[in-house]
């Protein structure tokens, strides 16, 4: 019985994701004629993702795992196939629940934000966030790199789709085609990457005996370590050593990675998305497209971990996003800009805990900032209806007392993204600035990464309260803010349900209590642990030994987690000494320069758009050059012999019978002589 | 009995004889008969060998042929007429419209 009911859970698995595609294809036709422009069927549909969802987490929670192909797209014998299948494990479960949970819950809070504020072009903004949603679903639940890509991309037309819904305005098509182009310039990577992974091993599968990262694992042991020369076992490593190709191979794809999960150099697009419906940056900040980045170093975990390299890059890079993002925060007058930096922050973050080795931790910290994040925006979202769509944070104040449920909802998230004890920012973003730390005491660059992401929590909480003080406490300072626009139960009810995520779920993996009393307490750490072989917590922290050579230092929890949360409560206290008036002044006014620098993002648009400017038009008109005179030259050329040799052709067609009777006996004398020359008759 | 080389050497003579008839005449009605003749030439070919190996197969094949050509010369003689009526003659060298 126990069995069967297993088997049938798997066997409707691929239903999470169809739903969202249902409701995408009725709410694009049929959404004019429904109620409420289809966001219903959305709403069933991601309901429906969000049930299924958690009965394939219970049914893994019971020790099943499913790794099966579903449909195959190309099949060649001897070489390698294409195909479409379902991977659940704790991992991809866990992460179908998050995901079809904010969809579900944005999906509601669109009700609210959309229907009832009389927006238009309903049925293209549900369709998209029916699409948004199943591409992200089948993300996550894919077996292979390819199928991978293939929703990663999808993803990133969906983002492109509903940043752009407003596209009678100026500024959201152009964000949006900001975020298609710089998330498409990482994906380039990504593709190269996913060919070569293709072309060295063969398969791009995540699990199993067959898959890459085990395949890569066996042709390191083979090689004895190592940089013994070009060929391991029957792999192609294309006369690198394994490991200086497996690291090659693994930035690549991180290409992919820092484009989607915003991390610099590629994170300008993110602030820009904020010009899309307020609803889609929760789902595209909390749990679809930037999460996808991150989830997939995550995913194919286990090919990283081989790559001390790449792992070391990527902490380095993450925490140095985490603090650079962090920094641009403090300054932004838009609650939604501020909003913004700190989920680039996050993301850096979770980078970081990834590189440095903790796995956990990054997952761990993934799931919470899904949830606090997407109660952030919502809740901005709601503050922005009461506005009456005014963003700008110096508009607003005292409206805790107006908005009461959006005022505690908003402060459980922000007291979670500062990181403050025991909301669940506090337990993740501890864990991993832990897992750095003592991996990071014999490795410089990723004590870089810890010093930096331990800086940036002195800045999170800082902007983090100085947004919650000028939004919602002092003196109302301007009309709106004083009467404000009331809010339905489709706002307040994803509000709720977020905040008391936003509070407990940090308790699923309370690793410095776990230290402390020596409780089995972290449910999170235990959930990874099991699963398909190869893709669980231990076989990770046994690479990460014996392959990237990491050493964790033997140190307690619990002062770092001290550390941090002292960092952490003197940013909000000083934006709190700052901001806490009736009527705070503009203080970061008097940063002079730097605010100036800040403001402008570190001018990261300007150089970037010089460098597309200087070397892309360079070598677009060098492309341009070839195409037109090259290519173009080679075709025009055949058309102009083709043209001119039938003009002179033709001319043997004079219509006269006896001519062709004629040329008809001479073809056949010339036919027969050049035959009998060949045969030798005339020899 | 004569030997097999004698049939051929008729046969190509009558061959040449249609095909010489083709490039230098040029009323229809001749066309059409030196095409008979290369026909001919042909079925002589065919039922010479047939005899010489004792196949009967190429004797069949030649009546095929003489149903051919007869069907031929039907729509010959079709093309012919309507040739007339067009061009007012059954000159073929007259005929030249259909080309370039």
């Amino acid at each position: 019985m126990a069995a069967t009911s297993t088997a049938f859970a798997f066997e409707v698995a691929p239903a999470i994701a169809i739903l969202p595609l249902a409701s995408f294809v009725i709410a694009l036709f049929a959404g004019k004629y429904l109620p409420k422009g289809g966001a219903l069927a959305g709403i069933a549909a991601t309901g429906g993702s969000l049930l299924l969802s958690l009965w394939i987490a219970l049914t893994v929670a019971g020790g099943a795992t499913y790794n099966e192909e579903i449909y195959s797209l190309v099949t060649t014998p001897n070489s390698f196939d294409l195909h479409f299948g379902l991977l659940l494990d704790p991992l991809s479960a866990l992460m179908l629940v998050i995901v079809s949970l904010v969809s579900f819950l944005v999906h509601l809070f669109s009700l609210g934000y959309m229907n009832d504020e009389g927006e238009r072009g309903l049925p293209r903004y549900y369709a998209g966030l029916g699409l948004f949603s199943f591409s992200m679903l089948a993300f996550v639940f894919a077996d292979n790199l390819f199928m991978s890509f293939v929703f990663f991309e999808l993803v990133g037309l969906c983002s492109w789709l509903l940043i752009g819904h407003w596209y009678r305005e100026e500024a959201p098509p152009s964000a949006a085609k900001k975020a298609f182009l710089v998330t498409r310039f990482g994906d380039y990577f990504f593709l190269v990457g996913v060919v070569a992974i293709f072309a060295t091993f063969g398969t791009t599968l995540f699990a199993g005996p067959e898959s890459f990262p085990t395949l890569a694992e066996e042709a390191l042991a083979g090689a004895g370590g190592g940089e013994a020369g070009g060929g391991a076992g029957e792999l192609s490593t294309f006369g690198f050593g394994p490991g200086t190709w497996f690291t090659v191979l693994g930035f690549l794809v991180l290409g992919g990675v820092i484009g989607k999960s915003a991390q610099f150099p590629l994170h300008t697009w993110l602030p820009d998305a904020m010009e899309g419906p307020t609803p889609v940056s929760a789902l595209i900040h909390a749990a679809t497209m930037v999460a996808a980045g991150v989830y997939l170093v995550a995913r194919m975990y286990g090919f990283y971990a081989l790559s001390p390299t790449a792992l070391a890059v990527i902490a380095f890079v993450g925490g140095f996003t985490a603090l650079f993002a962090a920094s641009m925060a403090v300054v932004k007058r838009d609650i939604k800009q501020v909003l913004a930096y700190s989920t680039i922050s996050q993301y850096g973050y979770m980078m970081l805990g990834l590189g440095a080795g903790g796995y956990v931790a990054a997952v761990f910290h993934l799931m919470t900032h899904a949830f606090f994040k997407a109660l952030l925006f919502l809740g901005a979202g709601a503050v922005i209806i009461a506005m009456h769509h005014r963003q700008d944070m110096w508009e607003m104040g005292g409206l805790k007392e107006k908005l009461p449920v959006t005022y505690y909802a908003f402060l459980a998230g922000s007291l979670a993204l500062a990181g403050i004890f025991p909301f669940a920012g506090f337990w993740s973003k501890d864990e991993i600035l832990y897992e750095a730390l003592i991996h990071g005491l014999n490795d410089p660059l990723l004590l870089g990464g810890y010093l930096m992401g331990l800086t940036a929590i002195v800045f999170t909480g800082f902007y983090t309260f100085r947004m919650v003080l000028l939004t919602f406490h002092g003196e109302p300072r301007t009309h709106t803010a004083r009467n404000p626009h009331s809010l339905g139960w489709s706002v307040k009810v994803p509000l709720v349900v977020l905040g008391v995520l936003a509070t407990v779920i940090g308790l699923i993996n309370m690793t410095p209590v776990a230290e402390a009393t020596g409780l089995h307490i972290e449910y999170l750490h235990t959930w990874l642990e099991h699963g398909i072989p190869g893709l669980t917590v231990e076989h990770y922290d046994e690479v990460l030994e014996t392959v990237a050579g990491y050493s964790a230092a033997s140190l307690s929890p619990l002062l770092p987690a001290v550390l941090s949360l002292a960092l952490a409560l003197a940013g909000a206290g000083l934006a709190w000494a700052l901001y806490s008036g009736p009527d705070p002044d503009h203080h970061t006014e008097r940063l002079g320069d730097i605010r100036t620098l800040l403001m402008n993002n570190y001018y990261q648009d300007e150089y970037q758009v010089w460098i597309a400017e200087t070397f892309g038009t360079g070598v677009a008109r060098l492309s341009d050059r070839f195409d037109q005179s090259i290519v173009d030259g080679a075709v025009n050329g055949i058309s102009e012999v083709s043209l001119l040799s039938g003009d002179r052709i033709r001319r043997i067609q004079t219509g006269i019978v006896s001519n062709y009777a004629t040329l008809l006996t001479l073809g056949l004398v010339v036919l027969l002589l050049s035959v009998g020359l060949a045969g030798g008759w005339f020899l | 009995m004569v030997a097999v080389q004698f049939y051929l050497l008729l046969s190509a003579a009558i061959f040449c004889i249609g095909l010489f008839g083709i490039l230098t005449r040029r009323n229809v009605l001749f066309f059409l008969m030196s095409v008979e003749l290369m026909l001919n030439a042909a079925n002589i070919n065919l039922v010479a060998f047939s005899f010489q190996y004792g196949n009967l197969t190429g004797q069949v094949f030649s009546l095929f042929i003489t149903a051919l050509a007869a069907a031929e010369v039907a729509v010959g003689i079709g093309i012919m007429l309507v040739l007339y009526r067009n061009f007012g003659d059954v000159d073929v060298t007259k005929a030249t419209t259909l080309r370039w």
